[in-house]
């Protein structure tokens, strides 16, 4: 395979081309996943505000049952995984699913180390640094984010439950996306990615071979068979006409040394 | 092919780092070399196949380092520093999307170069600065915290590029052998240099 003209000329172009291809593909979906991922963390970024302003007057009123009510709402929206609120002491104070409310949640977990590995808890985390991705017990994709309760002067001061205001934060929304929809097209842009690679790579090759065979090979078959046939008969055979150029050029040339040694042979004494 | 015959003259002409240049002409027409002349000849000739056989397997042996760098990458570099204790020393580095955008312009590069001096039949033994350039792609994605993302991208571009720099110095040496054996073998029967092609 190597051997032939065939091999020296499409090995090296379908490695190339499929290769380059392949790290398009590669580096193309990286960019979309991360720009995807990304987008995915401003929408949940953006739902956890609204649930925040959604609950504030609630909170601040300390009207547990329409802050259950709204979370609960919340909660069974499609695409939500979980909405939940701890308190200081990471205890789940309200949650859309009724078994996790009074839970103790660990701080050490992936949500929670972000902010509680130092001796002091962080208070202020970018956009992306509060977002994390895990599988939920059900082996699903959950994209959560936990974004903090920030103590504010009208929390502070308020008749019903003062909080000091040297408390900078008063609990944690914790809320998780499904990330099924995300998985299932990113899926499809691996599938299609993968397709239109090897529709590529099945062009190029095949274009290739096309004007290679057109261009190169059949008229160097007919070269090849002019010489074999000049050779083996008697008679010396015209050269085979619409040869390109070049090879027009050696069948010329042959036929004129084929039929010059042809005269010498039938008159040893004329000069040339 | 066009190199190979042109090599031959007394001493061999080492290759240092980057032998870009085309071989000149050496071999004059000499059609009475006497047959002392016709042993060295022979001789310089079986060196020449030795060096091009050992130069054959330079292409894999990178491809082979290549492999060796991209387990370790696999693994996240387990001998290097975090990439937040080195990011502290140095400063951010620079994004995923730019290493990416400079990756695809290497490998682009990269190919396109080993293209060429196929077409030209240029000998260079460059494989192993490439194993140098993708473990750098490596170490910089790393320090990124995105090597998971573009393993595959780095490793794809380092087996096309490696892949078509081995197969550029496999065709060059087999070539050669090829014309330095039946440059032998006219040796042996006419006792003469080979004539140019």
């Amino acid at each position: 395979m190597f051997a032939t003209l065939a091999g020296k000329a499409l090995v090296p172009v379908g490695l190339a081309v499929t290769g380059f291809m392949v790290v398009c593909c590669l580096v193309l979906y990286s960019v979309i996943r991360d720009d995807l991922h990304r987008g995915e963390i401003v929408h949940a970024t953006n739902l956890a505000d609204t649930i925040l302003k959604s609950t504030r007057y609630a909170m601040h009123k300390s009207d547990r049952e329409t802050l259950a009510t709204i979370i609960r709402n919340v909660g069974e929206q499609k695409g939500v995984d979980h909405v939940r609120i701890f308190n200081k002491r990471g205890v789940v104070t309200f949650s859309a699913k009724p078994e996790e409310i009074n839970r103790q949640v660990d701080k050490n977990t992936e949500g929670c180390i972000v902010c509680h590995k130092g001796a002091v808890p962080e208070t202020n985390l970018g956009t992306m640094q509060q977002a994390r991705t895990f599988k939920n017990p059900d082996g699903k994709g959950v994209m959560a984010i936990t974004a903090p309760i920030y103590n504010g002067p009208d929390c502070s001061t308020a008749a019903c439950h003062v909080h000091a205001s040297s408390q900078k934060v008063l609990g944690t929304l914790d809320i998780g996306l499904s990330r099924t929809e995300l998985d299932r097209s990113l899926a499809m842009l691996r599938i299609q990615m993968i397709i239109f690679s090897l529709m590529s790579l099945v062009l190029t090759i095949g274009g290739v071979t096309a004007l290679l065979r057109r261009n190169v090979f059949l008229p160097l078959q007919k070269l090849r068979t002019y010489v074999e046939a000049s050779t083996e008969k008697g008679d010396l055979p015209e050269p085979p006409p619409h040869l390109p150029h070049d090879l027009d050029v050696i069948a010329n040339g042959f036929y004129r040394v084929k039929h010059d040694a042809a005269d010498k042979k039938q008159n040893p004494g004329k000069s040339a | 092919m066009l190199l190979t015959k042109n090599r031959i003259q007394g001493n061999l002409r080492e290759a240092e780092g980057c032998v870009t240049e085309m071989r000149e002409q050496q071999r004059p027409t000499d059609p009475g070399t006497p047959r002392g002349g016709a042993d060295q000849l022979r001789e310089d000739l079986t060196k020449e196949i030795n060096r091009l056989n050992g130069l054959s397997t330079r292409g894999l042996m990178a491809l082979a380092l290549f492999l060796f760098v991209s387990i370790l990458a696999w693994f996240g570099f387990l001998f290097l520093p975090a990439p937040e204790a080195v990011t502290a020393v140095l400063g951010k580095p620079p994004s995923g999307r730019i290493i990416s955008i400079v990756l695809l312009l290497y490998t682009f590069s990269a190919i396109i170069l080993s293209l060429s001096r196929m077409t030209a039949g240029i000998e260079h033994r460059s494989s192993f600065s490439h194993v140098g350039y993708l473990t750098g792609f490596f170490i910089f994605y790393y320090f990124d915290k995105s090597l998971a993302d573009n393993y595959w991208a780095v490793f794809g571009s380092g087996i096309t590029v490696l892949g078509v720099e081995s197969y550029r110095i496999w065709t060059f040496c087999a070539e050669g052998i090829t014309k330095s054996r039946e440059d032998i073998e006219y040796v042996t029967r006419t006792g003469r240099r080979p004539p140019e092609e």
